[in-house]
């Protein structure tokens, strides 16, 4: 049962991770098309996309929510870290369980408030690149915090049973 | 509320994620001042409105892609073909092609591993002490924040609403005098071996020139394309990220195809742990102005400062306790907008604020207990983190000195900035 749901856990982990770098190739790379071709068509067929700088700035948001999704998965995101070097290693874990189910419950909030401001935007039926549907563009607020909180309790779970499963080596 | 920011503070500390922690600053201000949380969302969203942001994801990524390539080698022989022929002529290329490196790719710990691990055993071979590298290969890996095209200048031009174009004018000079003062030191240093590398000769520059050939024209192209007014910083950003991927993919083919997902994800890592605390100090700035703390601030500090002169050495103070806990994205998006209104108040020019902010959190990458790049240098080459430490030291204290010139002496920053 628990390797079944281990096993489970671990195919979702790695299809998140395929979705990310999807998302992340095809963002930069289309951020960095996009910027490069408006100036090609401004110097030299004097023209432009109108709406272009606003996708861009888009892109830029997607991509740091997507970004800081990777660097969760990752224990990149930055932390002042500084009383890692003075404990021992199983006290860093214990607080690092600690922090991590704190900044899961602020993810979760977050997530909560951005879905209750993308109903407003729904009923305000709020615009962004011209007449697309601005809940489409922002949607990826609220899920981007949901994933991030999900991915807190994830690692938090890992801890504690890595934990456990260390003290069962130690007194048998 | 003492206590919300007393359990702030501690969370912070003991190592929660610095973006969770500023976030709910910024939802019990909301909360205190009965403002719906939604804002949250609102200014989260903002990191979709500011102006020349796309800047600092394709920077790093070009970033990125250089340290993966082969182009950290040729940066190191094209420097020692023109500098090598000096006394002590290794430890100046060292220095230069550092700081050269770093503006590139944003101080991010990048230079220490790419550049390093050549360096390092370089100047082992040439009979420089062990410590004096230690030391010089940990402080250089922060040497070149000011100058352009260094995701922290982009950084604080954006929050700070100044032209980045003026910024990156005003980073040369303070920029090189921080290079020639550690430069000085390394020679005084090194002064029973000042051993040039090598003789001139046209030949090795030649062949080092062309070696780079694709890659010289980098910074020509960002420098060149901005000043003329040809580029904004953020399309200087995306030809440089599209120059490079072509050069180091399809023409010198050092990082094959099937490597990119992996370059493009970890250079986003970076980004979004940054871009994600930028999002959230947006809320908790609003929240802080709306509640009106830079006046407390302002009106706190008043007793304490008089001139210009008192709030740099306050400011300088201030910035040194704070570089050696925080990092220089966090620092820039959460104290820069506070420190703005005070720094105007005393008649200190944003361009020169700049300067003088980056200046001095840069020391920060070498001062315990956060400091960067003094981790990195202990992981890299395996030495205890103490003996790095006093292998910086010296290095340390020069750039400080270097930080109070480029503090009080405004017009470093501010000769080559036309003034509007």
């Amino acid at each position: 049962m628990a390797s079944g749901l281990a096993v489970n856990l671990d195919r979702l982990d790695r299809f998140g991770r395929f979705l990310e770098n999807v998302a992340l190739v095809t963002l930069l790379s289309g951020l960095m098309l996009l910027a490069v071709s408006q100036i090609v068509l401004r110097e030299v067929f004097d023209t432009g996309i109108i709406w272009a700088d606003e996708l861009v700035r888009l892109i830029v948001l997607w991509l740091a929510m997507m970004g800081a999704i990777a660097a969760c998965r990752e224990d990149r995101h930055i932390r002042i870290d500084a009383i890692t070097h003075l404990f021992p290693d199983r006290v860093i874990d214990v607080i690092r369980i600690g922090v991590d189910v704190f900044a899961a419950a602020v993810c979760g909030v977050i997530a909560w408030h951005a879905h209750r401001y993308l109903q407003l935007e729904i009923e305000f039926a709020d615009t962004v690149l011209v007449d697309t549907p601005a809940w489409i563009a922002h949607l990826v607020v609220p899920v981007s915090f949901a994933v991030l909180s999900y991915r807190f309790m994830v690692s938090v779970v890992k801890k504690i049973y890595g934990l456990m499963y260390e003290e069962s080596q130690v007194s048998p | 509320m003492i206590l919300a920011s007393i359990i702030l503070v501690l969370l912070a500390i003991v190592g929660a994620p610095l973006f969770a922690v500023i976030a709910t600053s910024a939802m019990l201000g909301f909360y205190r001042e009965e403002t719906d949380l939604m804002n949250m969302a609102l200014e989260i969203q903002g990191i979709g409105d500011l102006p020349f942001l796309a800047a600092i994801p394709l920077f790093t990524f070009a970033g990125y892609l250089l340290s993966e390539s082969e182009a950290p080698k040729r940066l190191v022989r094209i420097t020692g073909a023109f500098l090598g022929w000096m006394p002590g002529g290794l430890a100046l290329v060292s220095l230069a092609a550092c700081a050269f490196f770093t503006a590139f790719t944003g101080a991010s710990g990048v230079t220490i591993i790419a550049l390093g691990a050549i360096l390092y055993p370089a100047l082992k071979h040439d009979g420089y002490p062990d410590k004096f590298n230690l030391g010089l290969v940990t402080s250089s890996g922060s040497l070149g924040l000011l100058f352009a095209p260094s995701l922290p200048l982009i950084l604080y031009g954006v929050i700070a609403e100044v032209s980045i174009d003026s910024l990156f004018l005003a980073g040369i000079l303070p920029g090189l005098v921080m290079l020639a003062m550690l430069s000085i030191w390394s020679l005084w240093v090194n002064r029973a071996n000042r051993k040039p590398v090598g003789t001139f000769s046209w030949k090795a520059a030649g062949a080092a020139i062309r070696e780079s050939a694709w890659e010289l024209p980098l910074p020509f192209v960002v420098l060149g394309g901005i000043y003329s007014g040809f580029l904004a910083v953020s399309e200087a950003a995306a030809v440089t990220a599209l120059y490079v991927l072509i050069v180091e993919v399809l023409i010198h083919r050092e990082i094959p195809l099937k490597e990119l997902p992996r370059i493009m994800r970890s250079s986003m890592v970076l980004v979004g742990g940054i871009l994600i605390i930028l999002g959230v100090s947006l809320a908790s700035t609003n929240y802080m102005i709306g509640a009106g703390i830079p006046q407390m601030l302002l009106e706190y500090v008043a007793d304490l400062v008089t001139s210009p002169v008192s709030f740099l050495i306050l400011l300088l103070v201030f910035l040194l306790v704070l570089g050696a806990i925080l990092d220089i994205f966090s620092a820039i998006v959460l104290v820069v907008p506070l420190i703005l209104p005070i720094a105007a108040q005393y008649g200190v020019n944003e361009v020169h604020l700049g300067i003088v902010f980056l200046a001095a959190m840069q020391l920060g990458y070498m001062t315990p207990p956060v400091g960067l790049n003094l981790f990195i240098a202990s992981y890299r080459f395996e030495k205890p983190i103490m003996h790095v430490y006093s292998a910086t030291f010296p290095f340390l204290i020069i750039l400080m000195l270097s930080v109070i010139l480029i503090a009080f002496w405004p017009g470093l920053s501010l000769w080559l900035v036309p003034s509007s």
